[in-house]
């Protein structure tokens, strides 16, 4: 799998999973902010997307972290979070 | 230069308010660390059921509110009963929805209503002098810098609602600017949709504007008195749109658009204050 499918896959899930009516995947930018000013995303959107990355990427994001925000910053920073969470369970499985 | 008699008394009458404004703000700084402390002992009180004791906490709350606007009214620095606002809103748990134009919004529904938990930010829920009312009134720590730490405050939110409070929520999340709307949060609309109450509308409105962003305290309008008024806009039931957080929200923030621009824009716009063209465009875009 490719770096850049992670950032396709998740910009598709966030354009299906929270019913974006005017958005296209396509038009995300990687390091456009998720919140706020950005793609205006709120907080029950972040819960959403938390749930669809657990079921899509077999990720799981702990509560009460002070770095989620960093991790759901933009595109980019997620798909970074998310490869990182692979890599840590691929090495505890070897 | 020559000064009409009514232009003479419009300014006293203006320096007498203001005066009236300092005297009131000196009283309150005087006087409210023994009304936290009165709170705070209240809340420390011994109890077997902590229900009860929020409920009454709740209903000193909403007697000292009553009070302030009482007092506010008869010094002729607001003008609103909460006796004889939102009278038309249905008993029992609800998510009470409002735009957020001045300070007084909280106080003012909360009087009305007799009460009602609020969804504070964490610094302020934490803050020493203010946790006995924060606690003891049963209100809900909202979440911090962490977006997931929404679903703890969702489930405080939904728990305050099943015990039969009253959940004030303004959706916009800050105060707005007069004839605007911050784009509104889906929080409420999940909370109503998760405890399966009503979300009833309330428009306020304050003229002359006072005590907004643009209109801080020290600005006591020359114009008039500003006149608080709370209007139920509707009751939505989350049945209705299959208990849908994002319909439901849409419909209510549609809502509240039409009534700006029917309403607030048609009034007319003192000189001090941004055009109507300039402020009348509503909400500021969001895509989702």
């Amino acid at each position: 799998m490719s770096d850049d499918t992670i950032e396709e896959r998740l910009k598709t899930l966030i354009v299906e999973t929270l019913a974006l009516e005017d958005v296209e995947p396509s038009s995300i930018e990687n390091d456009m902010p998720l919140f706020g000013e950005g793609l205006g995303l709120d907080s029950i959107d972040a819960l959403e997307l938390a749930l669809a990355i657990q079921t899509e990427f077999g990720v799981r994001t702990q509560e009460n972290d002070e770095k989620n925000r960093e991790y759901y910053y933009s595109v980019s920073s997620l798909a970074n979070f998310i490869r990182d969470r692979q890599a840590q369970a691929a090495d505890a499985k070897a | 230069m020559s000064f009409s008699s009514e232009s003479v008394l419009g300014g006293a009458d203006h320096l007498l308010r203001l005066a009236m404004a300092g005297l009131t703000v000196g009283l309150y700084t005087l006087l409210s660390p023994f009304g936290y402390t009165f709170f705070a002992l209240l809340y420390l009180l011994p109890t077997r059921d902590p229900l009860a004791r929020t409920r009454r906490l709740q209903a000193v709350t909403a007697w000292a509110f009553r009070f302030m606007h009482d007092w506010l009214r008869a010094l002729r620095l607001t003008d609103f009963d909460p006796r004889l606002a939102l009278r038309d809103v249905p008993p029992g748990p609800k998510v009470v929805v409002a735009n957020h134009p001045t300070l007084m919004d909280v106080t003012s529904i909360a009087a009305a209503l007799g009460g009602g938990v609020s969804i504070a930010k964490p610094t302020l829920f934490r803050r020493r002098s203010l946790a006995p009312i924060m606690r003891g009134a049963g209100h809900v720590e909202g979440p911090g810098r962490d977006p997931l730490s929404a679903r703890r405050a969702l489930d405080d939110a939904v728990t305050r609602l099943e015990q039969g409070f009253t959940l004030i929520i303004f959706p916009e999340g800050t105060r707005s600017h007069p004839g605007m709307l911050h784009p509104f949060s889906r929080a409420a609309f999940e909370i109503a949709c998760r405890a399966r109450v009503p979300v009833v509308s309330v428009a306020i409105t304050c003229e002359p504007v006072w005590l907004s962003k643009e209109v801080p305290l020290r600005r006591v309008p020359r114009a008039g008195v500003p006149v608080l008024r709370l209007a139920t806009l509707a009751v939505d039931d989350p049945a209705d749109v299959d208990f849908s957080s994002r319909r439901l929200g849409r419909r209510v923030e549609e809502r509240f658009q039409h009534w700006l621009a029917a309403t607030v824009c048609d009034r007319p716009v003192p000189p001090s204050e941004p055009s109507k063209d300039a402020s009348c465009p509503t909400t500021p875009s969001k895509s989702a």
